[in-house]
């Protein structure tokens, strides 16, 4: 067993053993406390950059489904868990967890107290770390001398439109790091969906005559995009029905006039309530941010809060006053996580079929 | 917002037996906690003798009887209170308000029920409504169907294919069941099935035998706010009663998209049925794809749902109490160290919680031992651990495998037999899946054999191969190491290799992974809660602070087993609450996770660790308790830890070996309270048997006080008084005699009270008996307090006390059995008619 470390910047050093690949990486270190579906959670773009602590305390125990992949090409920066199991096939010929980090050159470290790390993140706040063979002073230098990318959406986004052909609502969806999790939930709906680019114009939006509009999840901050996004979501948001997921609502709320702030712990997860406040009822799903809408930058003539959480009382949903345009900062799409709101998608189709039916016109 | 409940009738769990330990009685203390809080008044009904939670409630207010629709009809009738809650006593309980339901009686005397509306409660105690329910909302479940013969037999098996299980069904006992999986087979099940019924109907039904069962814990609240408190996972197929299998939490071999799928039917069939509180689903999910079905629903505490609070350190019956009471969950107010966000949080963890079954087998040896769809176990352990392994193994060590053997080989049992255990489980079940794989079957094999997923049998090998390195490498460092990772304890290390148990903690001393405690809590590290529950794990960061001041510590008998288990978790619970008063900081060690000595508000930290010496060193090591109690007869444990001359150990009671006897029989017993040179006679018990033996160990009925008490009492109190020589008796003691029938009595012997009859002493005296030996011993006791307690000749009632046994559960056709068969036991009282002074 190879021993190798995962160094924080704050100058802590844990031990643990090598699976998957041997590189040597830097990220954003992240805790994650969903309990299940570790598989959608390494290879969700969003985890562009980030070393991702895992709090359940066993993973690849089931090895890893063909249809349960968030992104083809995988770019998290690294796996830290307690335990993992290596087990490969079975009766849906699975691949195991290790070779499939093997193959997208992602390192993990085990027996690791991740407990451990995990309150120490969330007395810290969040920092960099990296995953390096020996913790010395030369290790931490590197650390604290690499300069993560601001251009996450460009790495990870699709360069080219393409097609996920059905027969009902002509769906695009606008890359920012898209999870397979929304294509799902389209395709459930029967969507004929095109992918476009994350900087797509209004123009070429528009000329695809859609019925709707989502802007997907995706990794990083979202004012490292240019203007040209926000330029692109004003115009469309009153022209077609438009939902913002992740990313997505970020930008949806900043291109709205709202700011948006950088949460002190990076929340990812699946155990806060989150408040639907027009029914006033509590249901979970996967969040994974690292920032929030600032809900006292909200332009109340523009936009009003749906959705809030409980707990951090970050702001989890926003709708427009004058546009079927709305969005959520969780994952509706239960990839993984709860499906508690995954009707949130029966919601757009049914703002598209208005919009249908009334031929464009005061839908 | 809740509704004002001024009076509440709260229904028991009744005695313990199969099926049901102490949790509920833990569930009704912690809900007796959250609805003092609303000050509302409480009667409670429950003929358990060994009932902690009674004892908070007022004494006037509690009725000691069977939980049955009569006698709750009569309670109802001289309280007149608003509320029922029946959701903390079991099926029992349930159906006893379904019966007041259906006879107006909740009605007329304008009673709301709480934690499901009667009208829901009807559709999910009636199977086929419940079948038509699930139905309704889209719910898979199994095809089931009457047919009158065998061409409609043969069209069902068309639809729903091999294999299927045929049963007939008829007014008689018959319990036999085929699994068929093909056409012959089929035919000639249908052939004897057709043969054995009286009104020509057969029952066919879909096989799901080696499905995965799963089970889903949630709360909903009056508004349908839900949260998932946790899932379990069955490592033992379908076929096996989820109450024998060893159970995992948090799930640990469905992928994402199953466990959601199943956790959404949940919160479905709890909206389906407008549930307010705990809800408890259980399910069939298929190895193959993913398909699953609904099998089970209990709208009421259950044992597992009681695990998954206990895995997840969610306040479950507190937070469920006040949902039914109509607070919704973001209302909910717990105890001041939880976080306020806690009760809306859906529970997180990060570490597991293994749940292995205790088998009365021992005890009673003559009946089919076999693990099938009847539960047979009588109580369990579980061990938490940050890895699997981990896990599994402090749940073993627990349990009852001797300590000596690291993984107990059963090298005895020849290739063939190990292939039909395999197939056909016993008791001894995880030791035989370990040693088939000692012996090279190989990991697909066995799976398809046992129906068990390959995830298990990966973790027990990794458990052999640490195992096989630890025998190899005697007192190596890296040895102790690989043990403490895969959680063998430090006791059984010195037993392995016959070293003395200081050697190994030498060895840890110098080891660069010591041993950590981690807390328990459900936001897996988000907050920082004090739930104050801990397990160990050789990491590297230690959760658990010393408790500040005087400090006890209170070992915890583990899982129950038969005997006087449930009597000796009552006992722990009054040591705790007694050595609390006296103003220790009070910690229980324990692996029973139906222990009431392990509610959380019972103490003021809990450790969920084997009972073994390693595992007690560590605390004790950590904690440095100024005293230490033992309660119950370890004779082993209470050896080894009185090498250790520095730790002050109290054992309650007293090791019965100091016992005296002539011979082995009584039919009568005085017992008496002793301190220093004070005797105090706290009364007069006549023994029963159903067979009407006398010897000792077959005595498990009392009755107090003694027959004849009118003319014989005082003499004998008299007698027995002058038996004791205070100088070698202290504290409780029972001296015996037998009786001859017409006056005579002789001396046979004297013994400490044991467990059960001091839990009977506290419940028909009205005097915490076990409070004042403990208080001896931590020498507050105020013995004047106490002199002037007892007067012979004056009763107005007979109280009595008889075992119960599992043997009907267990398909034994025993009728009378010895004290160490018991698994619980009913209390009664019977008035007496003239009680005319002597």
């Amino acid at each position: 067993m190879t021993q190798r470390y995962l160094i924080l910047e704050d100058g802590s050093a844990y031990p643990g053993k090598a699976f998957g690949s041997l590189a040597t990486t830097t990220g954003e270190l992240v805790a994650n406390s969903t309990m299940n579906g570790y598989q959608e959670i390494i290879s969700n773009q969003i985890y562009h950059n980030q070393i991702i602590v895992f709090t359940q305390t066993s993973i690849g125990n089931t090895g890893l489904a063909q249809n349960a992949y968030e992104s083809v090409l995988p770019t998290a920066k690294g796996v830290i868990v307690r335990e993992y199991e290596n087990l490969a096939t079975d009766h849906f010929k699975r691949i195991s967890l290790d070779r499939y980090l093997k193959q997208h050159r992602i390192p993990g470290i085990y027996d690791v107290d991740t407990r451990q790390i995990r309150r120490h993140l969330q007395e810290k706040g969040n920092m960099k770390a990296s995953i390096v063979d020996v913790a010395d002073e030369h290790a931490f230098d590197q650390l604290h001398a690499t300069v993560l990318t601001n251009q996450q959406v460009a790495q990870v986004a699709t360069p080219k439109p393409y097609p996920n052909p059905d027969e009902g609502a002509n769906v695009i969806v606008v890359d920012f790091g898209l999870k397979s999790g929304i294509l799902r939930e389209l395709s459930k709906r029967d969507c004929n969906v095109t992918v476009v680019p994350w900087d797509s114009t209004s123009e070429t939006i528009l000329d695809l005559d859609p019925d709707g509009v989502v802007l997907s999840t995706g990794p990083g901050a979202p004012w490292n995009l240019p203007e040209s996004v926000l330029s692109m979501i004003q115009k469309v948001q009153t022209q077609v029905p438009l939902f913002g997921i992740g990313l997505g609502h970020e930008l949806f709320a900043l291109a709205n006039g709202a700011k948006i702030t950088e949460l002190r712990v990076e929340h990812h997860g699946s155990n806060h309530p989150i408040r639907e406040i027009i029914t006033n009822e509590i249901f979970f799903s996967g969040q994974e941010q690292g920032y929030a809408v600032d809900s006292k930058s909200i332009n109340h003539a523009k936009l009003f809060i749906t959705h809030v959480d409980l707990v951090n009382g970050t702001v989890q949903g926003l709708r427009h006053r004058d546009f079927p345009a709305f969005s959520v900062q969780f994952s509706p799409d239960g990839a993984p996580g709860p499906k508690d709101s995954v009707g949130l998608f029966d919601d757009f189709s049914e703002f598209m079929a208005r919009r249908r039916d009334s031929n464009g016109e005061n839908y | 917002m809740a509704k004002t409940i001024k009076k509440l009738l709260l229904l028991g769990g009744g005695p313990t037996n199969i099926g049901h330990e102490n949790e509920l009685d833990a569930a009704a203390y912690e809900r007796l906690q959250a609805i003092k809080k609303t000050g509302a008044q409480v009667i409670y009904i429950d003929n358990n003798p060994f009932s902690f939670a009674s004892e908070s409630v007022q004494a006037a207010d509690v009725y000691v009887q069977e939980v049955t629709f009569q006698n709750v009809v009569n309670i109802i009738e001289k309280e007149h209170p608003d509320a029922i809650m029946p959701k903390i006593g079991g099926l029992n309980a349930m159906q006893v308000a379904w019966q007041l339901e259906e006879s107006d009686v909740l009605a007329d005397n304008n009673i709301d029920m709480l934690g499901i509306r009667p009208v829901d409660l009807k559709r999910v105690l009636d199977n086929q409504r419940l079948r038509e329910l699930l139905n309704e909302i889209n719910e898979p479940i199994i095809a089931s169907k009457i047919v009158p013969n065998d061409d409609e037999a043969m069209d069902f098996v068309r639809d729903v294919g091999f294999p299927v299980i045929v049963k007939p069904f008829s007014a008689s006992h018959d319990t036999s069941r085929f699994i068929c999986n093909n056409t012959d087979e089929l035919e000639d099940a249908l052939e004897i099935s057709f043969e054995r019924t009286y009104i020509k109907h057969v029952s066919i039904e879909q096989s799901i035998v080696g499905y995965k069962e799963i089970e889903m814990v949630g709360v909903r609240d009056e508004n349908g706010n839900k949260i998932l408190v946790s899932g379990l996972e069955d490592m033992d197929p379908i076929g096996i009663h989820s109450g024998d299998s060893i159970i995992f939490a948090p799930t640990q071999t469905l992928i994402n998209q199953e466990y959601q799928a199943l956790r959404t039917a949940t919160f479905q069939i709890m909206d389906a049925i407008n549930i307010t509180g705990t809800c408890h689903v259980q399910f069939a999910q298929s190895r193959t794809d993913s398909n699953y079905y609904v099998t089970k629903v209990s709208p009421f505490f259950t044992r597992n749902a009681l695990l998954a609070a206990k895995a997840t350190g969610y306040p479950l019956s507190y937070v469920s109490t006040l949902l039914e009471m109509g607070v919704s969950l973001t209302e909910v107010k717990l105890p001041q160290k939880y976080s306020k966000y806690l009760p809306f949080m859906e529970p997180t963890m990060d570490h597991v919680v293994v749940r292995l079954p205790l088998w009365p087998f021992r005890d009673i040896p003559d009946v089919d031992q076999h693990l099938n769809t009847l539960m047979k176990s009588v109580g369990s352990t579980i061990g938490v651990g940050r890895t699997v392994e981990e896990a599994i193994m402090k749940a073993m060590h627990s349990s009852q495998f001797s300590p000596r053997d690291i993984l107990p080989s059963v090298s005895k049992v020849d290739d063939d037999a190990v292939i039909n255990q395999l197939i056909h489980p016993l008791a001894s079940r995880v030791l035989i899946l370990m040693e088939a794989l000692r012996r090279g079957f190989s990991i697909d094999e066995l799976s398809e054999l046992t129906k068990i997923d390959r995830f298990y049998f990966y973790k027990m090998n990794q458990l052999l191969r640490a195992q096989d390195y630890v025998i190899n490498n005697p007192l190596s460092p890296t040895a102790v190491e690989a043990a403490h990772e895969y959680g063998f304890g430090d006791g059984m290390l010195a037993e392995l290799w016959n070293v003395n148990i200081s050697t190994i903690e030498r060895m840890n001393q110098n080891s660069n992974v010591k041993v950590t405690f981690k807390e328990i809590e459900p936001s897996a590290g988000e907050f920082r809660e004090a739930t104050n529950v801990f397990y160990s794990s050789y990491e590297l960061e230690n959760e658990s602070v010393p408790c500040k001041g005087k400090t006890a510590l209170i070992i915890g008998r583990g899982g129950n087993q038969l005997g006087p288990n449930a009597a000796a978790d009552y006992y722990t619970a009054q040591i705790l609450e007694t050595t609390r008063r006296a103003g220790y900081k009070t910690i229980i060690m324990n692996t029973n996770p139906n222990a009431i000595s392990l509610a959380p508000a019972l103490s003021d930290k809990q450790y969920i660790e084997p009972i073994q010496l390693g595992n007690i060193l560590n605390i004790v090591n950590l904690e440095q308790p100024d005293i230490i109690f033992l309660p119950g007869n370890r004779h082993y444990l209470s050896k080894k830890l009185k090498e250790f001359a520095d730790l002050n150990i109290v054992v309650l009671p007293p090791d019965q070996k100091i016992a005296k006897f002539q011979q082995g029989t009584a039919t009568t017993a005085v017992d008496l309270f002793i301190d220093g040179d004070r005797i105090l006679p706290i009364t007069t018990i006549s023994f029963h048997t159903k067979s009407r033996r006398t010897e000792l160990r077959y005595i498990n009925d009392y009755q107090q006080p003694m027959n004849r008490w009118q003319t014989d009492e005082r003499p004998l109190i008299k007698m027995a008084i002058s038996k004791i020589d205070t100088a070698n008796w202290q504290g409780l003691v029972q001296v015996l005699f037998d009786h001859d029938g017409s006056g005579n009595y002789t001396f046979t012997g004297i013994r400490p009270i044991r467990i059960t009859e001091s839990a009977f002493l506290n419940k028909t005296t009205g005097v915490n008996w076990i409070d004042a030996l403990v208080k001896k011993y931590l020498h507050v006791l105020d013995i004047d307090q106490l002199s002037s307690f007892y007067q012979p000749g004056i009763h107005q009632r007979y109280s009595i006390m008889e075992a119960v046994f599992p043997f009907k559960e267990l398909q034994s056709n025993r009728t009378d059995g010895a004290s160490t068969q018991e698994v619980g036991a009913a209390l009664s009282f019977k008035k007496i008619e003239n009680p005319i002074e002597s």
